[in-house]
C-alpha cells in the first residue's frame, strides 16, 4: 500500500490531517475495504495501549451496525428537516409571486374600468387622450346630399369592431350635432371641421374645444 | 490543527448518503463506546448491544448534528443516554430483557450475541491481540515507542508531542506513523492467521 497514503491515514486517526486532506482521504476511506481494516487495526492498537479491559478486540460490533444500517435509507435521499422546508419554500415562491402579479394587473384593469367614463357621457379630456385615433370615420353632413327644408342633421357612419373606449368620440359628434340647431351656421360649421380635423391627429380634445372657442363669435 | 476535523469530514460524508464513512466511525469509537457503556452495565455482551444501539441511534439522529460540539462528545452523550434508558429498562423487567426480548429493533440482534459473547474462541483472540500489540509495542524503537505511548494513553496532540520530545510535528507524525506501520504488520498476521476473524474488523 502507498506509504504516503498510510502516513495520512495516521494523522487523519489522531485528528492532525489538514481538513482539505481529510476530505480527500474520507471519501478514499469509505471506498476503500483495506483502508478501512487498516484504520480499524489503528483503533486496536489505541485500545490495547489505554489497556480497556474488558472490551473484547475482536468484537463484531461495527460489522453488526454496518448489517443494521444496510436496510436503512441513505441519508443524502431522506428530505432533511430544514431542508424540506427551505424546498417548500422554494416550491412555492413562484406560484405565490405568479399570483401576486396576476392579482396587482386584474387589479389595475378594474381601476382603468371603473375610472373610465360610462356610455353615454362626453369623453373627458384624459380619456380621450388615451384613445387611439380614429380618423377613418368622418362626420356627413347629410345636408350635404341635397336635401333642402329637413333639418340639419349629422349622421356619424358606424365604424364596426371599434373598441367601447372609442364609443364616447362618436357621441360626442352627436352631442356637437345635436347642440349645433342652437348655434349661428358658421360657428357650427367651424366647430365641426375644427372636431373632424383634429380627431386623426393626436386625438387631444382641447384642441378642438380651443379651435372652436377661436372661431366663436 | 483543529480537533474533530477529520470526524466533521466522515460525519459530512455520512450526512451527504455516505455509509461507508459511518463505517470508519463506528470502527475508530467502537472500543471507546463500550468501555464507557461498561461503566453502567458490567456484561460486555450487554454494553456491546447498548453501543449497537447507540450508534444506530446516532447514524438516525446526524442529520440533526450541526457540527456545534465535537463528534465523539455528541456521540457519547447518545451512548450515555442509551445505557442509562437500557439500565431502568433492564430494572423495570429484567426477564422480559435478558430473556424474552421480542421486538422488532433491527439493532438488537440475539443471534449475533448468543453465538458471539464470551466464547472461549473470543477470549483467546482478544488476549492473543492484546499480547501481539504489547509485544509489538516493546520492541519498538524508544523514540517510536514514546512517540505512540503519548499520543494513545497520554491523548497529546501532534504538537505536544513535538515539544514534549523536543522535535519538529512532522518527526512526530512519521514516528507515529512507523510505529503503528510496526505493530500492524504483526497483528494482521493475527487477524488473517489462523482464527480467520479478520472481516470482523472490516
Amino acid at each position: 500500500m502507498n506509504e504516503e497514503l498510510d502516513s495520512q491515514l495516521s494523522a487523519m486517526f489522531d485528528d492532525e490531517l489538514p481538513p482539505e486532506e481529510c476530505e480527500l482521504l474520507a471519501r478514499r476511506l469509505s471506498r476503500d475495504e483495506q483502508l478501512k481494516a487498516r484504520w480499524g487495526r489503528y483503533a486496536v492498537m489505541g485500545a490495547v495501549v489505554r489497556a480497556e479491559r474488558g472490551v473484547r478486540l475482536n468484537a463484531p460490533l461495527a460489522g453488526r451496525v454496518s448489517a443494521v444500517l444496510l436496510a436503512e435509507p441513505a441519508l443524502g435521499t431522506q428530505s432533511l428537516p430544514g431542508a424540506a422546508q427551505r424546498a417548500a419554500v422554494r416550491w412555492w415562491q413562484p406560484l405565490a409571486a405568479s399570483a401576486l402579479a396576476a392579482g396587482v394587473a386584474a387589479a389595475a384593469i378594474l381601476w382603468l374600468r371603473a375610472e373610465s367614463p360610462p356610455a353615454g357621457i362626453p369623453l373627458s379630456a384624459s380619456v380621450q387622450l388615451a384613445t387611439p385615433a380614429v380618423g377613418s370615420a368622418p362626420v356627413m353632413p347629410a345636408s350635404a346630399s341635397g336635401s333642402v327644408g329637413r333639418a340639419d342633421s349629422y349622421v356619424v357612419p358606424p365604424s364596426p369592431g371599434v373598441r367601447a373606449v372609442i364609443v364616447p368620440s362618436t357621441e360626442l359628434a352627436n352631442y356637437v350635432v345635436a347642440h349645433s340647431m342652437f348655434s349661428s351656421p358658421v360657428a357650427r360649421r367651424n366647430l365641426l371641421s375644427a372636431f373632424m380635423t383634429s380627431e386623426p391627429t393626436t386625438g387631444g380634445a382641447e384642441e378642438p374645444q380651443d379651435d372652436a372657442k377661436s372661431t366663436a363669435p | 490543527m483543529s480537533a474533530d476535523v477529520s470526524d466533521l469530514s466522515l460525519v459530512r460524508r455520512v450526512q451527504r448518503g455516505d455509509k461507508g464513512a459511518f463505517d470508519a466511525l463506528v470502527l475508530k469509537y467502537q472500543h471507546k463506546l463500550v468501555k464507557l457503556v461498561m461503566r453502567y452495565v458490567r456484561n460486555p455482551a450487554e454494553a456491546e448491544d447498548i453501543a449497537q444501539e447507540a450508534f444506530i441511534k446516532a447514524y438516525r439522529a446526524l442529520p440533526q448534528f450541526r457540527g456545534d460540539s465535537a463528534f465523539y462528545t455528541w456521540l457519547y452523550r447518545i451512548a450515555i443516554n442509551t445505557a442509562k434508558n437500557a439500565v431502568v429498562s433492564r430494572d423495570r423487567s429484567p426477564i422480559e430483557y435478558n430473556i424474552d426480548r421480542h421486538d422488532n429493533d433491527e439493532s438488537y440482534d440475539m443471534q449475533g450475541r448468543m453465538k458471539d459473547s464470551e466464547t472461549p474462541e473470543g477470549l483467546v483472540l482478544t488476549d492473543e491481540i492484546r499480547s501481539t500489540v504489547n509485544a509489538a509495542i516493546d520492541a519498538l524503537p524508544e523514540d517510536l515507542r514514546t512517540a505512540i505511548v503519548l499520543r494513545e494513553l497520554e491523548g497529546l496532540s501532534y504538537e505536544e508531542i513535538a515539544a514534549a520530545m523536543d522535535c519538529p510535528v512532522g518527526t512526530v507524525r512519521s514516528r507515529i506513523f512507523r510505529a503503528r506501520e510496526a505493530i500492524d504488520r504483526r497483528l494482521r498476521e493475527v487477524f488473517e492467521g489462523g482464527l480467520g476473524r479478520a472481516e470482523e474488523l472490516g
